[in-house]
């Protein structure tokens, strides 16, 4: 009585896209019309800053930014700034929490999170670690996954980016949730090479599926979106 | 009856969130599993769903304030429901608006605010008891908890807004009961009075008299010195934490700093005031260690950060204090310090000087010590030891590295402050003091 868990990969979409689509699946989670599911993307250059977000984590020039086509978008996911753009696997988990093994454990769900990270970068020889009190995944003083969650109707929404191989100079923009002593990493950078985006995936499935305890099915194509309900509207 | 919306249970470590917006406002209509509220924790921010139908009748907790887990965010009224305003035997009292919320809901099913309502007070949802003869609201959940356990409200003292008695409160009192009587010495009444203090006969030295010795009486400030430490040990329930800082960037910091603020400003800069000014930050985080704790249970968190400091003198410790220090620049904390130092060890203090502390710093670092565990200045709940600043040999990834470190104890009076916002708090002076350069730039 363990039901898959459906994994989609949107490919490179818009963020503000992503996000609209993450509001309605959603919804369409918490009213049952659609079923838990993963959403794996990528996305153009973005600023994204959560709840906890201070303008002092923001250092390059908005305006500079809105001239190259940088969008500092506000979302309801915890924590603060962070950085998306090509290169990154974004995974945004849309599942009810009553059917993880955490149940309704906000820190549990994180930990969880972390450590899909840290069991598929294991695989490719990269010893990441949690560095606490900060969320994410790290390579020593260095951040190679971010990590921003919210929950709404007990369904989490957002998730996590890995840095494959991204621009690591545009981490240079912000400072990454708000961590200044701290830097950022990639498995390109780690490895030397990036390894290929649906080995990656697939290994990031598996491991889904191992700390969750539930089967993980590549998923093609979309999810049945017409006939999700319309989102409620959200506040952020 | 009114449904209350409590902040539920999100995980095992997670004991609080701060409050972020109210999705609906009071008089908003609701529908169950909606969500009404934020609730951010550190990484995670949830949308609490609403447990049922009906109107918002009250926000309990506003935006920005931490609430812990368990405790009452707000009301949900029923369909043609009103905030109970207390029973209606004081018409005037019950027609102006409640206090904490000025704006009226939706009117009462008949006859307006001012009318009593006597079958609703029967039907149980006017949750109104009296407690010396002034009404007092207590929540269903309160009241079913009295109710089982036979207790009168006015017998126990509340916590909430406005001296109300909470959940928390009730089963404090029942506690509280229980040790009285499995110990059968305290009364709960006299549990909390600080009994005054007594004077034990010294014992004879067994050698006096009989080997060299000299002979002092002890001066005012000694015995006054004596006398508060004895109180603070009497009266607070001692209990210390400590962590090692990693000091590097602050020493480097500092170090750039030191001999060009001298040159212009005349000024030492020593580490206490970065110390201080990471104090207040974290103090801001964890009020209840900027909290006392009065003799009839009343707990003052103050919204003022009057950061002791104590200094040696041959005459004996003293601990002058620096007030606001929150609304004080670096520069400015670090003359202040040296100044209140230099005239206490002059004796030049004014009572002001030495009076209002709402936490104290203690830095036995100066002469040499790598750790203490110093006494809390009563009646404040917390006092931050800093010790000396050494190099040591430390782990960072995988090697061996030459470190500049400095054990942190912080003693707190654990009747008011839980081990987890010590330990918290603590750690959070350790986060600032070692990335100075994300907190300077808006303190300088």
């Amino acid at each position: 009585m363990t039901p898959p868990i459906a994994a989609y990969d949107l490919g490179r979409i818009p963020y503000r896209e992503a996000l609209e689509f993450q509001r309605r699946a959603v919804s369409a989670r918490a009213s049952g019309a659609a079923s838990d599911a993963i959403y794996f993307a990528e996305h153009e250059p973005v600023l994204t800053v959560g709840r906890a977000g201070k303008a002092s984590s923001l250092r390059a020039n908005p305006a500079l930014l809105r001239a190259s086509g940088v969008e500092v978008i506000p979302v309801e996911r915890g924590g603060d700034i962070t950085y998306h753009g090509p290169g990154q696997i974004i995974a945004y988990p849309i599942v009810a929490l009553s059917g993880l093994p955490a149940g309704r454990d906000l820190h549990r769900y994180l930990r969880d999170l972390e450590e899909v990270l840290i069991g598929t970068l294991d695989g490719y020889g990269i010893r990441a670690s949690r560095r606490p009190p900060h969320t994410g995944v790290w390579v020593g003083d260095r951040k190679v996954a971010a990590i921003g969650v919210a929950v709404r109707r007990w369904v989490t929404l957002h998730g996590f980016a890995l840095n494959v191989d991204p621009d690591l100079t545009h981490f240079d923009w912000i400072h990454p949730c708000g961590i200044r002593d701290l830097g950022v990493t990639s498995m390109r950078a780690l490895l030397g090479a990036a390894p290929p985006r649906a080995e990656i995936l697939a290994r990031l499935r598996e491991a889904f599926a191992r700390v969750w305890d539930r089967p993980v099915e590549e998923t093609p194509g979309r999810p049945a979106e017409r006939e999700w309900p319309a989102p409620e509207e959200i506040h952020a | 009856m009114p449904v209350t919306i409590v902040v539920p249970q999100l995980g095992e470590s997670v004991v609080e969130g701060t409050v972020g917006k109210w999705l609906k406002k009071e008089g908003d209509p609701i529908a169950k599993d909606e969500p009404i509220v934020e609730i951010i924790t550190d990484k995670i921010n949830i949308e609490l769903p609403a447990p049922s139908a009906g109107t918002l009748g009250r926000i309990t907790i506003p935006e920005g304030t931490v609430a812990q887990v368990g405790q009452e965010l707000g009301q949900i009224l029923a369909p043609g429901e009103s905030m109970p305003q207390g029973g209606g035997t004081k018409p005037a009292l019950a027609a102006a608006p409640p206090p904490p919320s000025p704006r009226p809901f939706a009117p009462a099913p008949s006859g307006g605010a001012g009318a009593p309502a006597p079958a609703q007070a029967r039907a149980g949802s006017a949750v109104a008891e009296r407690v010396n003869g002034e009404e007092q609201r207590v929540s269903p959940a309160v009241r079913k908890l009295l109710k089982e356990h036979n207790l009168d409200v006015a017998r126990i003292r509340g916590s909430g807004m406005g001296g109300r008695v909470t959940r928390e409160d009730v089963l404090n009192h029942i506690e509280g009961s229980r040790v009285a009587a499995s110990s059968g010495a305290y009364a709960p009444a006299s549990a909390q009075a600080p009994q005054p203090m007594k004077t034990v006969p010294v014992p004879a030295f067994a050698q006096a008299g009989s080997r060299e010795e000299d002979v002092q009486q002890a001066t005012n400030v000694r015995k006054k010195i004596a006398e508060n430490m004895l109180r603070s040990r009497h009266l607070a329930a001692h209990c210390s934490t400590w962590d090692d800082v990693d000091m590097t960037e602050l020493v480097a910091l500092r170090g750039r700093l030191k001999e060009r603020v001298k040159a212009t400003y005349g000024v030492n800069v020593t580490y206490m005031p970065f110390i201080a000014k990471a104090v207040v930050r974290a103090l801001k985080e964890y009020p209840v260690l900027n909290a006392s704790m009065t003799e009839n249970g009343e707990i003052h968190f103050k919204r003022y950060y009057n950061i002791g400091i104590a200094v040696h003198r041959d005459s004996g410790l003293i601990v002058p204090v620096l007030h606001d220090a929150d609304k004080k620049t670096l520069l400015q904390i670090a003359q202040e310090i040296e100044d209140l130092g230099n005239r206490a060890r002059g004796d030049k203090l004014q009572l002001n000087d030495i009076q209002g502390g709402t936490f104290t710093i203690t830095n036995a670092g100066m002469f040499g010590a790598t750790a203490s565990t110093p006494i809390i200045n009563y009646p404040e709940v917390g006092v931050l030891g800093v010790h000396l600043i050494q190099e040591r040999a430390v782990v960072r990834d995988h090697r061996i590295v030459i470190r500049h470190m400095m054990t942190l104890v912080l003693s707190f009076d654990h009747r008011l402050v839980d081990g987890t916002p010590a330990v918290q708090f603590l750690h959070r002076v350790k986060e600032l003091l070692e990335d100075p350069e994300s907190w300077l730039l808006d303190s300088i």
